[in-house]
């Protein structure tokens, strides 16, 4: 019956989610405007200043049973009552220090976040390093991206004096650098009665991609895009000229399955097809060919179209209005032109 | 979301159970269960049958429905069981408010809510409800077993509660355990503050009435009602002598007066009061008259809970103790009254007079109250005090006359002491006294003392039945001496001219060592008791002084800390005039000075350096003196290297210890903290280097 386990709805982990509901609109201006004041930073360390604690609901009802608790020993004259009651109390005021302990101290930073497309969960990474002087581990601590859609809490705990590693996501619904979201640190331990909780402002920004059309229109072809010296691949792509070993970048398709298959049994490696002819097969994913859609949807579609190509294994250029890449194939050359339509105007 | 379908899919347990084997959440609810289960263990005595085994059976059926992780019963059932239970609790109770039926439905709405384990404020519900169930038990005993054993059941519902926020991984038990240990622990020091600072006040509303006639002393008396005490090992109260060197009196002058029963309507003594109203008004009812003797006996006396209103003081205690909260008054009978039955267990010193009188010199027309008699009950006795009357040597003797002769009567003619005389009055009603006075002639002290007061009476003289304690344990425990309920006692008084009220026990002309030695005759010990004693009674006995010793420690330091304790306390700290004002202030202050301890620590905390950034910060500092630039990103290594090439030989030690710095901070076995011995050489050696 773990409590804290279970997911709940649409935890507001701002400084502010004790304020009721119909203040939701007021609550939205303060918390943007909190957040704006928390400067953006590479690394995050936890002090007095900025871990903050409230008593939770919990807390409430433990005080309510307190004083529930301290009636009836005042009028049943029960010493040993007033023993529990001040037993409990002491341990709710010594549980928040030890809730505010359990995120006073850490270290926070950020592993490099990939580059993702918009619309697809971008891995955010959290280490938290514990001070060197901890004596006792710290749990249940839960992370959050606070963006919208994302109550799902993950929860680490960190070993004493050690680091681990917090996996969240969030999704970037817009292309371009993004900043990462705000980053909620909470936690409960350990009797739940209070709750306490810090935001991080990366100071980080990740890299989105256009969101991928789908399904892909399909590609232009060497006829479609004239007055460009393109050559369309001649031959049907089931036709081998040769192998060659597999290469880093290759594709899944370039790869000779069964003849692979009965190498690798021998001990050998994986063979692609030998597209010295592809090569000179040059595509390019024009602008102009995009038919006449709004911006995002033609940036979307020579998206769908790069990662076609790309695993298709043709050289392929990229032409957008005031920017030309030049026809060529490989990782480094897929990630230029996305980046080059991530970032376009 | 409910807590326990998302073990629905996993795989059902097979084969031999382990605390280990079991999924989380089983093995977590099962602790929780077990822990209700234990707090709700002491309580089966109080609670109807139905109630126990209904608990018991929704508690083993949640268990079952955890260890196969089969979904919870609908919202539905539930209340349907919770109707019933309430229906339960009606039938037994007749009402659903108070001290019975309000634990009974407690204990039902907690194992019923185990069956709605379905969000956190479920769990929250399960365990606060389960502190309240703690305090419930310490309605019916505050023992130091109890005591123990509620604190397994705080431990164990803290521990839950720590379990329900470790949400990574299958944390064990045992560190849990110790995590809300610690958390007790570290609270330990805010409780024993407020325990001793809380100002104590009385009940805020309606005196509870539950419990009444629980203890060994009562307003009324039938015959047999005192033959149930004497079975009760338990306390009474307590006694210290507190005159430096006092002796203690001889155990047969210790008589520890109780209610005085004058009215007898042929079945049942009673108080003359309210419930027995006098037929005379005030002014010509027998004075209290108290005269005292030689010089007073001070004492200290602790009295358990005993739901009366008469407070058994020694004879004769002439000025009311003063007890905070209790107003005390003396009633023309001698006995002393608070104006509320006391529910709490009372502590305070006061004077007796072992040598006293009381009572009118003359006949007045009041002391009629004390010679009626039932008309109809007792005829044979009746005829037999006749008979004596006529006797010529007793035709004109005086009440101290007749009184010796019918304890000579007593000792002579075959009378034995027994406490299970069986009863009397069955054959027939209205003779319960003939059959006991001339048939069977064994009984125990109310039997002597009601016999005596209807004889007394039968032959005119003012008599009446006092009720009380007699004696105690011979031997202190740590100064105190013990009255144990079986010390439960039924004397007489008869009136004399010239000499006021005068104390007769009849029981002594039987059995002399229930009185002198105050030694308890004792029913057949228990079966472990019996063979116990048995094998060797000095170490019975030694457990049972041992046990006594704790237990009164326990009472004295821990049950009976009130608010004249808390008074004294403050009286030794050197307040003037305490009150509870004072108190409130005391409390105020220390919870606030603690307040401002743990700001100023936060305010220390959050200047306190990383050690390693001090030692580095002491180091660069000293370098800089040496005239080596310190970049913030230097490593000791790199900084080793300018040292060398800014002093080469002489520098050689202060760039060694960089070296070995370099090593303990990044190197294979890295120190968790700086060695201050380095830092020491460090400054040594660069003072050498510095110009003079």
């Amino acid at each position: 019956m773990s409590v804290a386990s279970e997911a709940r709805p649409a935890l507001q982990p701002s400084a502010l989610s004790l304020w009721p509901h119909p203040l939701g609109w007021l609550q939205q201006q303060i918390k943007g405007w909190w957040e704006s004041r928390l400067p953006r930073s590479d690394t995050h360390a936890l002090t007095q200043r900025n871990v903050y604690i409230l008593p939770s609901r919990a807390g409430l009802m433990f005080a309510i049973t307190l004083v529930t608790l301290l009636l009836a020993s005042i009028n049943y004259q029960l010493s040993l009552g007033y023993v529990l009651t001040f037993l409990l109390a002491g341990s709710g005021v010594v549980s928040m220090h030890l809730t505010h302990n359990t995120l006073r101290g850490l270290q926070l930073h950020l592993r490099p976040v990939l580059a993702v497309f918009a619309g697809d969960p971008a891995a955010v990474e959290v280490v938290l390093v514990a001070p060197p002087q901890d004596r006792q581990p710290r749990h249940g601590i839960g992370l959050q991206c606070d963006a919208a859609g994302q109550d799902q809490l993950s929860w680490v705990d960190v070993p004493a004096g050690g680091q681990t590693t917090a996996h969240l996501a969030f999704i970037a619904a817009r292309r371009g650098w993004q900043w990462l979201p705000s980053i909620a640190v909470h936690t409960r331990f350990p009797l739940g009665l209070f709750r306490a909780w810090t935001i991080w402002r990366p100071a980080t920004r990740c890299l989105v991609y256009p969101r991928p059309e789908h399904p892909a229109a399909p590609m232009p072809s060497a006829g479609a895009a004239a007055g460009n010296a393109t050559l369309h691949r001649s031959a049907g792509q089931d036709e081998t000229e040769g192998v060659r070993a597999y290469r880093r970048g290759d594709s899944q398709r370039l790869i000779v399955w069964r003849k692979a298959a009965k190498l690798m049994e021998a001990g050998g490696e994986l063979l692609s097809r030998d597209t010295s002819s592809s090569a000179q097969q040059q595509l390019w994913l024009d602008w102009q060919a995009t038919g006449a859609l709004d911006t995002e949807a033609r940036l979307s579609r020579m998206c769908a179209w790069v990662i076609r190509a790309d695993q298709l294994g043709l050289a392929y250029g990229l032409q957008l209005p005031g920017l030309s890449l030049p026809p060529a194939h490989g990782e480094a050359h897929r990630r230029r032109c996305l980046e080059a339509l991530a970032l376009w105007r | 979301m409910a807590l326990n379908t998302s073990w629905l899919s996993a795989e059902r347990l097979r084969g031999r159970l382990s605390v280990g084997a079991l999924p989380r959440e089983t093995r977590d609810t099962l602790f929780l269960l077990a822990m209700i289960a234990w707090t709700l263990l002491p309580h089966l005595y109080h609670l109807p049958l139905w109630c126990s085994l209904m608990s018991a059976a929704v508690l083993l059926w949640r268990a079952r429905l955890a260890l196969v992780q089969a979904p919870l019963p609908s919202r539905w059932v539930l209340m349907l069981v919770l109707g019933l239970a309430a229906l339960g609790t009606w039938w037994s109770f007749n009402s659903l408010l108070g001290k019975e039926p309000g634990v009974t439905l407690a204990v039902a709405l907690m194992t019923l809510k185990t069956l709605e384990l379905r969000a956190r404020r479920d769990a929250f519900v399960v365990f606060f409800l389960g502190f309240f169930l703690v305090l419930t038990h310490f309605l019916y005993s505050q023992s130091l077993l109890v005591a123990l054993a509620m604190l397994v059941s705080v431990w164990g519902l803290l521990t839950a509660l720590v379990l329900a926020h470790m949400p990574v991984g299958q944390p064990a038990l045992r560190q849990a355990a110790g995590l809300s240990a610690r958390t007790a622990l570290w609270g330990a020091p805010i409780m024993a503050l407020l325990f001793v600072l809380f100002p104590r006040v009385g009940p805020l509303w309606g005196v509870p009435q539950d419990g009444t006639g629980s203890t060994g002393l009562s307003n009324t008396m039938r015959m047999g009602s005192v033959a149930e005490v004497a079975q009760d090992d338990s306390v009474a109260m307590r006694l210290r002598f507190t005159d430096p060197g006092g002796r203690p009196p001889a155990p047969s002058e210790l008589y520890f007066r109780g209610p005085v029963l004058s009215r007898f309507d042929g079945q049942e003594w009673r108080v003359l009061g309210a419930q027995a109203p006098s037929g005379f008004p005030p002014s010509l009812r027998p004075a209290l008259a108290l005269q005292t003797r030689g010089p007073p006996l001070r004492y200290e006396l602790t009295l358990e809970p005993l739901k009366l209103n008469v407070l058994p003081l020694l004879e004769a205690t002439a000025v009311a103790p003063r007890i905070e909260g209790v107003e005390l008054s003396q009633r023309d009978d001698l006995q002393w009254v608070a104006q509320r039955p006391v529910f709490e267990r009372l502590r305070f010193t006061t004077e007796a007079h072992v040598q006293f009188r009381h009572g009118p010199d003359d006949p007045i027309v009041g002391l009629q109250d004390y010679i009626d008699l039932p008309p109809g009950y007792n005829p044979r006795t009746l005829a037999w005090a006749a008979a004596l009357r006529r006797e010529a040597r007793y035709a004109q003797a005086d009440a101290t006359v007749l009184a010796d002769a019918l304890m000579a009567h007593i000792r002579t003619a075959g009378f034995s002491y027994t406490l299970a005389p069986g009863t009397y009055g069955v054959a027939q009603p209205r003779g319960a006294i003939d059959e006991f006075w001339l048939d069977r002639r064994e009984g125990f002290c109310e039997h002597f003392a009601a016999s005596f007061v209807v004889i007394m009476r039968a032959l005119d003289v003012p008599a009446r039945v006092v009720t009380g304690y007699q004696g105690m344990d011979r031997v202190p425990v740590d100064g105190y001496y013990l009255v144990r309920q079986n010390a439960a006692h039924a004397w007489a008084e008869y009136w004399q001219a010239g000499r006021g009220w005068v104390r007769a026990d009849p029981t002594a002309a039987v059995a002399p060592d229930r009185i002198n030695s105050s030694r308890a005759l004792r029913p057949e010990p228990g079966l472990v008791a019996g063979a116990l004693g048995n094998v060797n009674p000095a170490l019975l006995a030694g457990l049972r002084n041992a046990w006594e010793s704790v237990n009164n420690r326990w009472n004295q330091w821990v049950l009976n800390y009130t608010r004249g304790r808390q008074l004294d306390l403050l009286k030794s700290l050197g307040v003037e005039a305490p009150s509870w004002e004072t108190l409130a202030m005391l409390l105020t202050v220390s919870l606030s000075s603690l307040a401002l301890m743990g700001a100023l620590w936060a305010w220390w905390d959050r200047r306190r350096l990383d050690p390693w950034q001090r030692q580095r910060l002491r180091l660069a500092r000293q370098l800089h003196a040496l005239g080596v630039a310190v970049q913030p990103h230097d490593s000791p290594r790199q900084l080793a290297a300018r040292i060398r090439a800014r002093w080469g030989a002489p520098g050689e030690p202060l760039a060694s210890l960089m070296d070995t710095l370099e090593a303990q901070r990044y190197g294979r076995q890295a120190l968790n903290r700086p060695d201050r011995r380095l830092t020491r050489a460090f400054l040594t050696e660069a003072r050498l280097l510095l110009p003079r």
